[in-house]
Parts: structure tokens; sequence; C-alpha cells
């Protein structure tokens, strides 16, 4: 290309290019419609799924606009945007739900994005997350007050009170009376082919299974931690406990069973497993009084 | 075809600038939360009542949405995207080889394995620290991080044979492995509190984008720029190989010390505020060669300018696919870079061993 | 001929290093001495593993000499600084090459980058690849050339690096292997012509033996890590050579300048016996 043309092509583009670039600058102005404004009704988004549930106890769903994923309970919450992991929120898609109020418990982040959230405007209340009957009524009452339902928040944690005191006595005497040594259990979160995740203390299968009046056959050991095989005989558990959902994935009962020194256990030998939905289990909402029954149930029958 | 290309070509400068300026246009329209010209005239007076100090006072939501957390996390992925091109362009300049880049060789991995140790010991020292200190203990770690891997790769690859694609490919998945392993131990180790944080260091996002991080990577990522461009002849020079360059008079010790530095301090900083973010680092400075040619005086800019663009609509659509809910923009990066690696490997493959 | 002047131009003195390339502890080195002038040309030969490369990095100041010392232009070799050591001499590589495919033109221009301000570099790159007969590549890229372009490109590359210095060296490291015949006739006289303009020295690690003695004034020759001989490069040389290398050579042609050495073939031996 000579001297010239190459020059000529130079000035084109530069001439172009800044064409493109004026262009440019008028865009921001372009179109969507109305500006956000703060509404004047409670709006408000829940993440965590024993809050969506205490939210629909109390009655309170019409001022729901959003939940997170764990929200699968009851099956209408799940009609309802959903603003993901809360562990991974973003701060533009729960904002554009123009909440007047976010429900979460210390898990929700990440801290920057609450932040952001908080200083937006919309008010964020944040519920403890224990594992413990107590965290309940805190949740219960704590949902209650934003929601300004907190007569309708006191009557249901009255009949809340009242059916955990009949499961805590059912459990006592059930175990009090049994000459058997109380059920060892064993909590699966998931397997590979090499190694199972089970649950020790301080996590909420083995709040469950204490209130159930059973004993985790792994002891030892914090939180969620993966066992070999030589581990999960030497804990010789007499049934397992998963979740209906970590079941489906897993691959069914056969798969379960199918796990390596499984068969040297009391629980491989009499195939026993106890599953029931994740929520129920270990999302310590209201639900939890009877989910402890219904374990208590299903271990003593195994 | 052949006139177009002459026509991209002569000032290519311009045109990626343009394209830049295009996709932040359109970027900042489009998101969760819809903003008006209203709100655009709003935000001018939100950041006038800032600018005084009066923060309590808020025109309306879709301002604040604007100034708080689009801009902000536009400008920083246009940034932290510059940074990345930039790191990758030095990598491949310092090794010689087309295929190196932060998160191949295990860079960014060694950065968020910093940031992990330092995650599961700080409760331990939790009550010794200051909080505000705290929270620049991170970057700080990743830098270090990020240090400790280069200079390991750069002793390393003295007696790698040089030229080696496949040699530098698996030092660099050594090193990822190595780095892999110590931030799956942490993640052993760790506690819930500490596992949340950890979780979030394996894929990139650029939530929680604010102006002091935008602040400081422009800060960096300028200083960076000019020091290097005093001497990018010298960046050219190392492409002779590094006998022939310290003939010609370039002190090759002090230059790849320097580049190391930079990238460490680059990629580092990218890993500690956003997560590992992979081959942008890769794709953009081969891009930019592919399209002007191997010049370092045009590609140091390019792969800066073509990075910004690249990660700025990764992460437009990683915020606007799944609303209101987000995807970790490291997917998009790598459900792109990807196959592009494989692309590459197989065209250098043919020219070199 | 230029009347040679008397400050040496390079001086090695009581210089040890392991020349050798096997390594022999037990064998007792003695120390190197050499003295080379402005506008010499010099020539160093030897079998394979002699230690010609390492030497020839002593000479360039790359490497530091276990014991003695190393002068260049009367200052020692720590006394350098690299950028102002690449104005005085200048390295022709054996093979380099050149990562990323970058163009002729500015790997030439690179050899002037040390240069804090240079306002004629274009002009020197196209009259350097001019003379090294490699301006018909300047627009090429490096991926693309062959081993003989290769040569001519570098060899281009060092005339634009001294090409304004006076009393420089020039160091070359078996620059014609791999070339065909014209070609190294071509780049030696190049060199030659080059070097004399600016009262360059040359020094030249080689393999054959006619290039030595025809273009060089001076062999340094090595053997098995020390020094063998080191003498001026006419018929008188060969039988030092012959004894070098371990072999008869023969020498052919009349004039005492313009002479080939050749071993002796098993023919012309047969006939001599006969």
């Amino acid at each position: 290309m000579s001297h010239t043309q190459f020059q000529s092509a130079e000035q084109r583009s530069r001439r172009l290019a800044l064409g493109y670039l004026a262009c440019c600058a008028a865009l921001p102005f372009s179109m969507f419609p109305s500006s956000v404004q703060a509404a004047a009704t409670k709006r408000v988004v829940s993440v965590g799924g024993a809050l969506t549930e205490i939210v629909f106890m109390l009655e309170a769903g019409n001022a729901l606009v959003g939940v997170d994923s764990t929200s699968i309970y009851p099956s209408k919450a799940t009609a309802f945007p959903n603003v993901g992991y809360a562990r991974q929120l973003s701060a533009e898609g729960v904002l554009s739900l123009r909440p007047s109020h976010v429900l979460v418990t210390e898990e929700a982040g990440p801290p920057a994005v609450l932040r952001q959230i908080a200083a937006a405007g919309a008010r964020i209340t944040t519920l403890p997350a224990n594992h413990r009957y107590v965290g309940l009524r805190q949740r219960v009452l704590g949902v209650g007050r934003v929601l300004e339902r907190s007569d309708t928040a006191q009557v249901m944690l009255e009949q809340l009170d009242a059916t955990w005191e009949q499961v805590r006595q059912q459990v006592a005497a059930q175990t009090t009376h049994s000459l058997a040594r109380p059920v060892r259990v064993l909590f699966v979160l998931a397997h590979s082919p090499a190694q199972v995740l089970v649950a020790g203390a301080f996590t909420a299968a083995q709040a469950m299974l204490s209130y159930a009046g059973a004993f985790n056959a792994v002891q030892g050991f914090k939180g969620y931690k993966p066992l070999t095989p030589e581990g999960l005989i030497a804990a010789q558990p007499d049934c397992l406990l998963v979740t209906e959902q970590g079941l489906q994935a897993a691959g069914g009962l056969e798969a379960i069973l199918q796990l390596p020194g499984l068969d040297q256990t009391p629980a491989g030998r009499s195939q026993a497993v106890v599953a029931m939905d994740a929520l129920r289990l270990l999302g310590f909402g209201p639900r939890m009084p009877e989910a402890v029954l219904a374990l208590h149930q299903a271990l003593q029958a195994v | 075809m052949s006139r177009l290309g002459a026509v991209l070509r002569a000032q290519p400068n311009w045109w990626l600038g343009a394209s830049l300026m295009l996709a932040l246009a359109l970027a900042v329209q489009v998101g969760a939360v819809p903003v008006s010209i209203a709100d655009w005239f709003a935000m001018l007076k939100l950041v006038e009542w800032s600018a005084l100090g009066d923060l309590t006072q808020t025109p309306s939501a879709g301002s604040h949405v604007l100034f708080h957390l689009r801009l902000p996390r536009l400008l920083l992925s246009v940034l932290v995207g510059a940074s990345l091109g930039l790191s990758g362009a030095l990598t491949q300049s310092l090794f010689r080889n087309p295929l190196a880049e932060p998160g191949l060789l295990g860079v960014s991995a060694g950065a968020a394995c910093a940031a992990a140790l330092t995650i599961v010991m700080l409760g331990d020292l939790a009550a010794v620290i200051h909080p505000q200190a705290r929270a620049w203990l991170l970057p700080l770690a990743a830098f270090i991080g990020a240090l400790v891997v280069c200079f390991s790769l750069e002793s390393m690859a003295r007696w790698i044979a040089p030229g080696s694609v496949a040699a530098l490919l698996l030092t660099g998945i050594a090193m990822n492995a190595l780095a892999g392993a110590v931030i799956g131990l942490c993640t052993y180790l760790a506690d819930d509190e500490q596992l949340r944080s950890l979780s979030f260091w394996t894929l990139g996002s650029l939530a929680g984008a604010q102006w002091l991080w935008v602040g400081l990577f422009a800060g960096v990522l300028a200083t960076g720029y000019y020091r290097l461009t005093r001497s990018i002849q010298t960046l050219n020079a190392l492409a002779l190989g590094e006998a022939a360059a310290r003939h010609i008079g370039v002190d090759v010790h002090a230059l790849r010390k320097q580049i190391i530095v930079w990238v460490a301090l680059l990629a580092g900083l990218a890993v500690a505020f956003c997560g590992m973010i992979s081959f942008v680092g890769l794709i953009a400075p081969h891009l930019v060669r592919l399209w002007v040619g191997p010049d370092q005086r045009q590609v140091l800019p390019l792969a800066m300018l073509l990075g910004g663009l690249l990660l700025l609509v990764a992460d437009t659509l990683a915020r606007t696919v799944a609303v209101p809910a987000e995807i970790p923009v490291g997917i998009f990066t790598a459900l792109v870079g990807g196959p592009f690696f494989f692309l590459l490997v197989r065209q250098v493959r043919g020219r070199t061993t | 001929m230029l009347p040679k002047p008397s400050a040496a131009l390079l001086q090695l003195n009581g210089v040890y290093s392991n020349f050798d390339s096997v390594c022999r502890a037990s064998q007792a080195s003695e120390p190197f001495n050499l003295r080379l002038l402005p506008c010499e040309r010099l020539a160093i030969l030897g079998p394979s593993g002699a230690g010609k490369t390492t030497l020839l990095r002593l000479m360039s100041l790359d490497s530091s000499p276990t014991k003695g010392e190393v002068i260049f232009k009367g200052r020692a070799g720590q006394r350098w600084s690299i950028a102002e050591l690449s104005h005085h001499r200048a390295v022709m590589p054996q093979n380099c090459q050149v990562a990323f495919g970058l163009e002729v033109k500015l790997v030439i221009a690179l050899a002037r980058v040390a240069r804090t301000s240079d306002p004629l570099v274009s002009e020197i790159v196209l009259h350097a690849a001019r003379l090294a007969r490699a301006d018909h590549l300047l627009a090429r890229r490096c991926d693309t050339l062959s081993g003989g372009e290769y040569a001519r490109v570098h060899l281009a590359r060092v005339f634009a690096q001294l090409w304004d210095v006076r009393e420089g060296l020039i160091l070359v490291d078996e620059p014609l292997a791999a070339l065909d015949l014209a070609l190294q006739e071509h780049i030696l006289q190049a060199l030659d012509a080059f070097a004399t303009e600016r009262q360059h020295a040359i020094v030249a690690v080689l393999h054959d033996v006619n290039h030595a003695l025809r273009a060089f004034d001076r062999l340094l020759l090595m053997k098995e890590g020390r020094l063998f001989a080191d003498l001026a490069s006419n018929r008188q040389a060969v039988p030092v050579l012959e004894s070098l290398y371990g072999l008869a050579l023969e020498c052919l042609g009349t004039a005492d300048n313009d002479f080939v050495v050749s071993p002796v073939s098993k023919r012309s031996l047969m006939a001599c016996v006969r």
C-alpha cells in the first residue's frame, strides 16, 4: 500500500471512529421507563427457606416479593422471583424487586452486597441461624416484628411451644423406657466413590439427631467432613440419615447402599436408610417440632 | 474486506477505545433495576450532595443504584479486565510464549491460596489485628502469594527447555495443582464462617464493587503502564532470548524482576478483589497480536483495552442473564476461554515444539 | 593496511576457567593470557569440546573467570555496565530464534535499544540491512525466515549495533554453520569490510580451517581446555594445525598467501607411496 493510500486510510479511519464515538455519547439517554421509587406498602424479600416458611405461616405471603433458592416450602413460594443462592446475592438483583425489608440469616452474603442493599434504603433484618429451638422462637418473633404481625406471631409461637413440649416428652419417654441403647445414626450429606461427607458436631443434622434422641455415630470433629470406608465401618451406624434431595442426587436407594464399607455395618446389613425433605429436616423452620417427631419415629421403626 | 482490514489496522487504538465506550454506554443501561434519564440527572445531584458530605439523602432509588452499584461495577470490570490483559501480555513476553497467562501458570491460584491461608489463620489472629487493617490484609496476602508463584516460575523457567510450550504448561499445571491442594486443605480446616469467605475465591465475581476499589485499580494500572512503557522496547528485546538481549544492552535480570512484580501486583489484586477470573489474560493479548502483530509497543495498550472490553461484556452477561440472581463471571470467561485455549494450542503447536 | 595502535583492546590476564566441557578436576589448568589489539582478526579453532565457546563467552564479558581478570578498553570487566558494553561490543549468535515472529525491521532496530537518543535509527537499520544483503527481508516476520536469512538478519543486527562506533569488538560463534558457499563468502567479506572501515576487531569461533586461514590474521588453537597455540595465520601454521587435529594436511596452491589446506586423502597417500 503506498504512502498516500495509507494516509487517507488513516484519516478515513479516524473520522469513522470519531463519528462512532459521537454516537456513543448519545446512547446513555436512550430509554427505559420510569425510575424506581420506594413503595409505600411493605415489600419483603426473604433469604432463607425457614424464614419464608415463617412468613407464610404468619399469613403475610402477600407482602413477599422475592425469595432465595432454598425457599421451596410451601410450594407457592417457588412462584416468586428467585434472588439466587443466599451466600452469593446480587445487589442489583435484590434491589430490582424494590424491597422495603430484607430478611436474612447470618449465613447470607457476600457482606459487601448486604452493605450495598442497606445503603440503598432497604432495611435488612438479620435473624440468628442457630440450630436450636430457642433460635426458632427468635426467628418467629423477629419476622413477626418486621411484618408487624407480632400478635399472630405470639399465637403461632404458643402453638409451636405446645407442640414442642409434646414432642420432647414423647422422645424423652421413649428413650428412657427403651431397654436397647439409643440408635446410632450417620447423616450423609453427599458421597463420591471414594468417600462420604458426613455430619459431625455443631451441624444442623447433629442438632436434629440429639433432639430426636439419637446418637451421632461419628464423634470428634466439627462440621461436615469426609469419612473413609474404614471410618465408616468403625462408626458402626445402625441407620443412615439422608435428605430426599441428596438421595435423588446420589441416584436412589441402591446407590446409597453401594457405599463401600456399608455392608460391614448394621445399617448396611439391615438396609436402614431414612430420607427426609431437606428443608423440613434441616431448615429449623416452623415445621421443626413435627420434623423431630417424624425423625424420631422413623429411627425407632428401623 | 482487505480495505476494511486496512482501515481497522490503521488506528487500532481509536477503534478499540470507541468500542469500549460503546460497550460501556450499552452496559450502563442494562441490569436488574431499570434506570431512566431522570435518574441520570438525579445522580448528578447525588454526586453533588456526596461531595458536600451529605450522604443521607437519595434523590431516587434508580440514581442510587446507578451511582453506587452499577457505575463502579462497570468501571471496575473494565479496569480489572485491563489489568488482566496487561498482566497476560507481560507474562507472555517474560516467558517468550504465547500460551503463558497468570491463570494458566498458577499465579492466580497462588494468590487465592495465600488469601485462603490468611482467612483460615486469621480466625486465630482476629483479636490482634485492627478491623480496618484486616480488610487490606487479604489483598496484601494475595499479592504476596502471586509474587511467590511468579518468582518460583521464573527460576524454574531457566532449566525448562526454552520455547517449549509443553514444559511451561506442565509447570503451570503443577503450580495450579499445588495451590488447589492447599486451598482444599484450608477448606477442610475451615469452620463455617471461614468457609463462606473461602468459596468466594474459586469463582470470580465483581459484586461488591466500590469507588474505592475503582480508584485503587486505576492508580495501580496507570502507574504500571507508565513505568512499563518507558522501557517498552526492552520488552521487545526479550523476544530475542536472554543472551542476545543482554548483548544489546538490556539488563535482563532487572527487567525480569520488574515484570514479575507488576504481573504479581496486577494479577494478585485482581484475585484479591474479584476472585479467580481466568483466560482474559490469554485471549486479549493473543487476539491483539493476530490483529496488529507482535510489537509490544502496540500490543500492551491494546491488550489492556481489549481485556477491559472482554470482562465488561462477560460481567454484563453475568449480571443480566439470570436476573434477579447472578452467575459468577468466572464461569463466562472459562466457557469462552476454554475452547479458545484449545484452538490456540493447536495453532501454536504447529509452529513450535 | 592501517598502522596498528599499541593499546590493547581486550586483555585476558591470568584467567582460569572451566574451559573443558568434561570436567577434569584432577588436571591442573594453566592460566590463560591473551592480548587483542584493535583491528585484529582472530579465529579460534579446535576440536569439539575444546572450550572455544567458553573462551568466547569470557571475551565477550558474558561470564566471569574463576580467577584472573578480563580488561576491555582499559577497564575491568566488572566495571562495565551492560548498556555501556553494548555500545562497544556486539555478539553474533550461532542460532537465535526470535519469539513471536517479530518484524525483521524491528529486530535490527532493537540492536540500538540501549541508546538513549537515536534520531538516525531507521536510516542505520536500512544501511545495515543493505550491507548484510537483508534489505529485501525487512518487512518479513522472523518466524518465516530460513536459516540463511536468519544469519543475514543477525549480521545486520551486529552492523546496526556498532554502526557509529570505532574500535569496537565483534564476536561471532560459528556463524557459517549450515550456510551455502556463496552466503559464507558474502558474510565473511561483509564482516571484514565493515570492521576495516570502523577499525573493529573480530573474534570468530570457526570450524572451517580454510576460512580461518584466509580471512583472519591470527589463530588461537584450543585443545582439551587449554591454549594449544597462538600464532599468525600463514603456511607456518599448517604443521601446528596438523598436530592440533591429529591429521595429515596438505597445502594446495602455490602463492604464500593463497593456499587451501586439505586433509591428506587415501588416494594421494597411495600415490605418494607408489
